[in-house]
């Protein structure tokens, strides 16, 4: 057998596998057992139905709007800041505490300090996908560049290789597999932040509509609600997974 | 067009990292185009010595002229080839073979050319665009001896390169070292632990004795040349040099 077959056939034992949950879940849903479990069916309804009166389009929109916000400065400021850490003794040194303590810390009890700061706004929104995301961006760029072979570095510069050209040329490729975890990861946490933000602030996004159908017990437009964040969550994962291949083709 | 070779003078060279003392009032004068091997027991100094011609490693007192010039950090007339090659994993054979002259500020056309003819000079044509990782260990020291070549040095600086290298590999890739070798005469540098190989490929081997490491003895290998493909090991004569070679180091064990 190829490897290339086994991957479908897992690929199917997967799908198998979800099937079989979904059928479970109508079927109890059928017996009505309780009411937070409902058919399929009528989630998917409700679903339907907020995607065509434009609720869960626009909520949805707010949502991407405010993770794009947050995410790509994240990015951008936590590859800068990782590489930097990883290349500077003084730098890491300045900020590897705070960097440690914050990437394990309960980050959702900073958002109350950012309504403080910016408002009941969307912008608290933004901050927080930026503060979720931000650390492990940074954690795994400076890693990357602290792996560095270094029987590379000195290769380098044996070839007269300067500062400038054994970070573009050495240190930066070889922390890249490292740097698109840390994206990989850092995307995670952002849609994580964008749920919480937009829960605590109660005002805008897909966060706002799970919290006023679970006050309301609108039990499957809060079902169709969570469904569209987890499509969110696979969706922005997986987009970050195909950048990672596209890039890194060595391995 | 290949430049001249260079002589290299090792003048008076000590060099401690913390308390041990690597080097001391190291001597060493190596022939332009001269192939010299140094080789002694693990902790010599041997590496540093390298190291040290090649600018990767200062030295604490005495100082290293190659081809007149005072080595003040890596130049331009040596290249390195490492023990663990020393490849970029996320580069092609070709891009591999071509670092050097990029890092030279050479332009791309040139570049690739020249590293395209290396690479099929150490044996490798139609590898250009597999990555070191599709390679045998073997092969990926031919990329490094290739890109270490491209960039067309005097003097080349070798750091145990077939110690992760089967025997049979090695055999081979030591006949077609020396065929290159006559081709683009330059001096040579080599680091080893392995007699037969010291003997084998150079014209003088200098021991060095261990901690601190100081030049124990030079010796001479009158074998005649070309030695490649000529069943020189065979020979009592290339016997009898690496039993003398052995009776030397057997003293500083």
């Amino acid at each position: 057998m190829t490897p290339g077959a086994r991957e479908s056939d897992l690929g199917r034992t997967g799908l198998i596998a979800v099937a079989g949950l979904l059928i479970m879940w109508e079927a109890l849903g059928r017996l009505d057992v309780s009411m937070f479990v409902l058919p399929v069916t009528t989630v998917a309804a409700a679903w339907w139905h907020l995607v065509g009166d434009g609720t869960l389009t626009r909520a949805a929109a707010s949502s991407l709007v405010s993770l794009v916000k947050g995410f790509v400065p994240a990015a951008v400021l936590g590859v800068a800041v990782g590489l930097a850490m990883g290349r500077f003794a003084t730098v890491r040194h300045l900020l590897d505490g705070w960097v440690n303590a914050l990437m394990s810390a309960p980050l959702s009890a900073l958002v109350p300090v950012l309504i403080a700061l910016f408002g009941i706004r969307d912008t608290v929104v933004a901050a927080t996908v930026f503060m979720f995301s931000f650390f492990v961006i940074v954690v795994n760029t400076l890693t990357g560049v602290r792996s560095t072979d270094p029987s590379l570095v000195e290769m380098a510069r044996s070839f007269g290789a300067g500062e400038f050209a054994l970070f573009g040329r050495v240190y930066l490729p070889s922390a890249l597999p490292a740097v698109m975890l840390g994206l990989r990861l850092g995307v995670v946490q952002a849609v994580k932040g964008m749920v919480v933000g937009e829960m605590l602030i109660s005002l805008v996004g897909l966060g706002e509509r799970l919290i006023y159908y679970g006050n309301t017990f609108l039990i499957a437009e809060l079902y169709a609600v969570i469904a569209s964040v987890l499509l969110i969550a696979l969706v922005t994962s997986q987009l970050a997974q195909a950048l990672d291949r596209a890039l890194i083709r060595w391995k | 067009m290949a430049p001249r070779p260079v002589e290299i003078v090792v003048d008076g060279v000590s060099k401690a990292f913390g308390t041990v003392q690597a080097l001391v009032d190291v001597h060493v004068r190596v022939r332009a185009g001269e192939f010299l091997s140094l080789i002694g027991p693990s902790g010599c100094g041997k590496t540093t010595l390298l190291k040290t011609i090649a600018g990767l490693v200062a030295p604490d007192s005495g100082r290293v002229v190659v081809g007149g010039r005072t080595v003040e950090g890596p130049g331009r007339e040596c290249s390195v080839v490492f023990q663990d090659f020393a490849l970029l994993p996320w580069a092609t054979v070709q891009k591999n073979a071509e670092f050097g002259l990029l890092l030279r500020g050479v332009p791309a056309a040139a570049r690739a050319e020249r590293a395209r003819g290396m690479i099929a000079k150490v044996g490798l044509a139609g590898f250009e665009h597999a990555y070191p990782a599709q390679l045998s260990g073997g092969m990926q020291q031919r990329v490094g001896l290739a890109r270490a070549l491209a960039v067309n040095p005097q003097v080349l600086l070798m750091d145990e390169p077939f110690a992760s290298i089967d025997e049979q590999t090695r055999r081979v890739f030591q006949d077609d070292l020396l065929q290159l070798w006559s081709e683009e005469r330059k001096t040579v540098v080599l680091v080893t632990h392995s007699m037969e190989e010291a003997i084998y490929l150079s014209d003088r081997v200098v021991v060095l004795s261990p901690r601190p490491g100081r030049v124990h003895q030079v010796l001479e290998v009158p074998l005649p040349r070309p030695r490649e493909g000529a069943g020189v090991r065979a020979t009592a004569e290339f016997a009898r040099l690496v039993d003398d070679l052995w009776k030397v180091l057997r003293k500083l064990q």
